[in-house]
């Protein structure tokens, strides 16, 4: 998986300058999160003290937000993000090959990343096109009947090579 | 507060508005199952456990979340109520994992109880993932996640009361979980090891590590923390004559539930291996086994020869701080009528007298002025000189609750950088030893821009000309120079102070322990008094107290210069009152403070000492040379439950009884009078130090006429004022049943009442005096030494406890960042720290902490005794030794010598 870039300095200051913004307004932990998020692409855990003593709460606390939020990240994602679903329908056809197949693919488990920033791998309780299952997502589109060929063809494909 | 009416299961109650359903439910009687609720936590909701039945809605409501409202139906056991409390047993089980049934909660587990009063078998479930067990390997706490209900109690706990925030909600769904910051074990979190998750939470999850027994008690036994001045109430658990776990005490107003980590795994020094168990006596230079008859024998012997040759100032006792008032209370009975002397003192020397003084010229109250819950009702809290995240950890979660709960504002005046810093408003960094130019300063700031309390300054004191007239030459500029404070960070800070109705000052030993503590007290009493903060409802004087029974000590009047409950000496009337009661004659003559006896040892004045449950050689400035003084006496007892640095150059040594093997009375900071209870049997032939003390009058020949110590008691009440019962009209503490009230009203007795004693405060202007241990170029550091949270006072007894001294075992040496990038040192580098008195050596540290040219060190450790590098320089009136500034030089040690 990618080890985790640190934030450049550049980067760093960005985000400073938006958590003085929102400085002592506890109200504003989401919007600010978004902010960074949408800035820099995730949000670097080193950053977490500073938003913490910024709005006046724990670190811890500014985790247990981050953390509950699937779309927030403490991780840089890949440029593409692929989910596979582990919903029932999928489950009981093979979502679990499929899962272990992809992560071959790709080289990484569930939620990290290649070491390109191709890809970030996750997965989905259901995606309601139980009809298709097993199913991937990658990115806004969904792949139905998945098996072992297509799963290769889906990445060979994306990565064009 | 308006009283509500409700049914409840079919029969009327009466409550007040605000209760919850539940609340109304216990107090009534009725038993309704909980997994999530605490009575000191916010009510969450979360288990649903408590869930009961509206009948006019049939709503099924969170009772422990609902309030009452008049005219509800409340039926707790209706069918629905119990079927669906089951289906969520029956939930919460089908993901605990199979381990519950070895795990060690046993039955103290709630979520067993339940399930097996219930009548829910533990297997018959579908299992769901778990989360794994998580590596942590500090001493002190284990974590199974696999249990974990994730009903919140630990992090509430963490958040809400202890206010360190080092746990919240991770992930959320099947992995959620309560985890540290990045998820790291324990031990690299902000967790201070405090305990009181663990004493929370309902399952397995969270428990004690390195139990000494694994099953459930039967016995507990409520009783008061041995360490420090903040007196929690603890409830030890005891199995087989021995302690084996200590959880916060309940209902006492002091911690709320709360404990350190000291309260929580220090108590086990208990049954240390190393406790003395038999008398010794020291013969051709080693100790020997005797029987108290031949020890108690021996030393009345030698006592009356030594009065006989010598008169009886040639005799001297040092008290404990760490004894019970009683045994204080006996012990100067003994020095005064048995030996004939006023030398007498004790241990808290070191820390308190310039409180007793500064505050008692000012207020006419020798101590703290409110109760800690009035901390948290402040809206403006200053804190000077303290650090009481280690010293008195109970006031600094009051301090961060009051910050983070209630919009109170922190003004910290410290130049370290402590764990209160972050909650701080305003912080300022004097350098070390200015705080009178700094307090007289925020006086002379307060009164320019007339944002003082007129009306109190007026009404309720006198010398306020004097003090005016006493600042009228302060300038910004020349506070500015002298304490490296912007003038208007001090101006700044003057408004804040002034601004505030309810303002409460917390100083400690970082006030006291200096040369000129007793005008640093005397500065914060101006102030103080300035603001209208003594003696009104909120706000107030806190001066916390190193340990456990320093202010009640003095109380007692284990002190040189003063009779139980400060009552002079000098007063014909007073002392003849103590005589008709003693049936002796008392001298009269001041005796000897603690240095001064250690002083008059060298010399030969003092021949014969008594030393109860105090290390001065470990604990006192300059130690070789008191080692010296008491090799030179002719004869030295200690009583002790170790054989301490102090314990080995006597003659005769006795074992003394722990906190946990006798009855008896502390007084805490406040000036709360608590119990403290009989746990366990004594170890080996140890005896409480009031048996000893008893017997030893009767061995020299002048029984004291007590047979129980409620005797003693009745006796301190009798004699005492302070003491005196007080059938006080605020003692209406709701909720409290008769037996609760009774001890409500012996704690609350020695309690600050009201206005100043005298009727009047009196300003006593202050000058700045420059402190002595000034670095110069030979010895261009400032060192300050001070308390940590891991060990306690000179470590006699938090060393003995297994799980703190393996936490942190050795001493170190904080240095600043730059200072140590300059003169290229790293963590880890052994280096010896030279004073002009001496030299120790120790491991740096470094730290952006601590300002540039200041270093600290932690006392608590003999094998590094910071102690040695001060000198004896006493505060004139407080006779107390300097303990902040020492001027020093760093020399690194090679590693191949
Ligand atoms: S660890 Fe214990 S206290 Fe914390 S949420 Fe889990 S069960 Fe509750
Ligand atoms: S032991 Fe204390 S500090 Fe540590 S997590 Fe528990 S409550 Fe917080
Ligand atoms: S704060 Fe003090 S009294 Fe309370 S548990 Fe800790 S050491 Fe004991
Ligand atoms: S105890 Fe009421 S919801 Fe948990």
């Amino acid at each position: 998986m990618a080890k985790v870039k640190k934030p450049t300095k550049a980067a760093l200051k960005r985000i400073n300058s938006i958590i003085t913004r929102y400085s002592e307004q506890r109200w504003g932990l989401i919007p600010l999160l978004q902010e960074i998020q949408q800035v820099q692409g995730y949000i670097p855990p080193v950053v977490i003290p500073h938003i913490a003593s910024a709005m006046r709460l724990f670190p811890s606390q500014v985790q247990g937000v981050i953390t509950f939020y699937t779309q927030l990240y403490t991780e840089p994602q890949g440029k593409n993000v692929v989910r596979v679903c582990r919903g029932t329908a999928c489950h009981v056809r093979g979502g679990k090959t499929i899962l272990k197949l992809v992560k071959q693919e790709l080289g990484v488990e569930e939620g990290e990343t290649t070491s390109d920033y191709e890809y970030t791998l996750e997965t989905v309780a259901c995606i309601g096109v139980c009809a298709l299952a097993p199913n991937i997502v990658i990115n806004n589109s969904t792949h139905g009947h998945m098996n072992p060929k297509k799963v290769a063809r889906l990445f060979e494909k994306e990565d064009g090579s | 507060m308006e009283a509500v009416t409700i049914t409840l299961d079919g029969v009327e109650v009466s409550g007040y508005s605000g209760m919850t359903i539940l609340d109304l439910a216990r107090d009534s009687g009725v038993d309704i199952p909980t997994l999530c609720h605490d009575p000191h936590l916010n009510p969450t909701g979360a288990c649903r456990l408590c869930l009961v039945e509206d009948d006019s809605s049939g709503a099924l409501l969170a009772s422990c979340v609902v309030p009452i409202r008049p005219g509800m139906v409340i039926n707790t056991r209706s069918p629905r109520v119990i079927e669906r409390r089951k289906v969520i047993v029956q939930f919460m089980l089908a993901s605990h994992p199979d381990s519950c049934l070895v795990c060690d909660k046993g039955n103290r587990c709630q979520l067993r109880k339940l399930a097996s009063e219930m009548g829910i078998g533990l297997l018959d479930f579908q299992r769901l993932p778990q989360s794994a067990a998580i590596q942590d390997v500090n001493p002190f706490i284990e974590r199974d996640l696999s249990r974990c209900i994730l009903c919140a109690k630990c992090i509430r706990a963490d958040q809400e009361l202890v206010v360190e925030g080092a746990i919240d909600y991770m992930d959320r769904g099947f992995t959620a979980k309560p985890a540290t910051l990045g998820d790291v074990p324990l031990e690299e979190s902000a967790c201070t090891f405090c305990g009181t998750c663990v004493a929370m939470c309902p399952t397995g999850a969270l428990m004690e590590k390195e139990r000494s027994y694994h099953g459930t008690t039967t016995t507990t036994v409520d009783s008061i923390c041995p360490f420090c001045g903040c007196g929690c109430s603890i409830s030890l658990e005891v199995k087989d004559n021995k302690v084996v776990r200590v959880k916060p005490g309940t209902k006492s107003q002091v911690n709320r539930g709360t404990l350190c980590v000291r309260g929580s795994y220090g108590y086990d020094f208990v049954h240390s291996n190393e406790r003395l168990t038999s008398p010794l006596i020291k013969v051709d230079g080693s100790f020997q086994e005797a029987s108290w008859e031949q020890a108690l024998g021996h030393i009345s012997g030698e006592f009356k020869r030594i009065k006989e040759d010598h008169g009886a100032s040639s005799l001297a006792i040092l008290g404990s701080s760490k004894c019970t008032n009683e045994e204080n209370y006996l012990l100067q009975r003994l020095a005064r009528a048995v030996l004939g002397t006023n030398n007498i003192d004790n241990g808290s020397r070191l820390y308190n007298p310039a409180t007793r003084f500064g505050l008692g010229q000012s207020i006419g109250f020798p101590s703290t002025t409110n109760t800690i819950d009035k901390i948290e009702d402040s809206e403006v809290i200053m804190v000077i000189g303290a650090n009481p995240t280690a010293s008195a950890p109970a006031v600094s979660y009051a301090i961060k609750r009051a910050v983070n709960h209630r919009n109170a504002r922190l003004l910290l005046i410290d130049p370290r950088e402590t764990g209160l810093a972050p909650f701080a408003n305003l912080w300022l960094r004097p350098e070390v030893g200015t705080d009178v130019v700094l307090l007289n300063e925020l006086c002379r700031v307060i009164i320019d821009e007339k944002l003082f309390d007129e009306e109190f300054v007026t009404r309720r004191t006198d010398n306020f000309e004097e003090l005016v007239r006493s600042l009228k030459d302060n300038t910004p500029e020349y506070a500015q120079s002298i304490t490296g404070i912007s003038s208007e960070d001090i101006q700044l800070a003057a408004q804040l102070l002034a601004g505030a109705q309810r303002a409460s000052i917390v100083y400690g030993n970082g006030i006291t322990q200096h040369i000129n503590g007793t005008d640093n007290v005397t500065a914060l009493a101006n102030l103080a008094m300035l603001n209208g903060n003594v003696g009104q409802r909120g706000g107030g004087i806190f001066a916390l107290q190193r340990e456990n029974n320093g202010l009640g000590a003095c109380d007692m009047g284990t002190l040189p210069d003063f009779l139980p409950g400060y009552q002079s000496l000098d007063d014909d009337q007073v002392r003849k009152g103590f005589e008709e009661h003693w049936g002796v004659d008392l001298p009269a003559e001041a005796g000897l403070t603690a240095i001064e006896m250690i002083e008059r040892a060298a010399t030969g004045g003092v021949k014969g000492m008594l030393i109860v449950g105090e290390n001065p050689v470990s604990g006192f400035p300059n130690p070789s040379a008191v080692r010296d003084a008491l090799t030179s006496l002719d004869f030295l007892v200690t009583t002790d439950l170790f054989l301490t640095e102090t314990a080995e150059l006597a003659t005769v040594v006795l074992p003394a009884a722990s906190f946990a093997e006798k009855e008896g009375t502390f007084t805490n900071f406040e000036g709360r009078v608590q119990q403290i209870h009989k746990a366990v049997e004594p170890v080996g032939d140890s005896m409480p130090d009031w048996e000893i003390i008893l017997q030893l009058a009767s061995a020299m020949g002048q029984s004291m006429p007590y047979s129980t110590l409620q005797q003693v008691m009745t006796e301190i009440e009798d004699l005492v004022p302070l003491y005196q019962y007080l059938a006080d009209a605020d003692l209406k503490i709701e909720g409290l049943g008769r037996a609760d009230l009774e001890s409500e009203r012996l704690r609350a007795r020695r309690l600050f009442k009201g206005l100043f004693p005298s009727g009047f405060g009196r300003f006593s202007p202050v000058e700045y005096n420059q402190p002595v241990g000034q670095t110069d170029n030979g010895y261009p550091f400032t060192l300050v030494s001070g308390s940590i949270l891991y060990q306690f006072g000179s470590g006699t007894r938090s060393l003995k406890a297994s799980r703190l001294r393996r936490f942190w075992s050795e001493s170190w040496l904080e240095i600043n960042e730059d200072d140590a990038e300059y003169s290229g040192y790293g963590d880890g580098d052994v280096v010896r720290v030279i004073s002009p008195i001496g030299e120790v050596t120790t491991t740096v540290r470094v730290t952006n902490a601590l300002p540039k040219g200041l270093l600290f060190m932690p006392v608590s450790f003999p094998e590094s005794p910071v102690n040695k590098l001060y000198g004896v320089n006493l505060d004139p009136r407080a006779k107390a030794p300097s303990f902040k500034p020492c001027a020093v030089r760093l020399e690194r040690i090679n590693p191949d010598g």
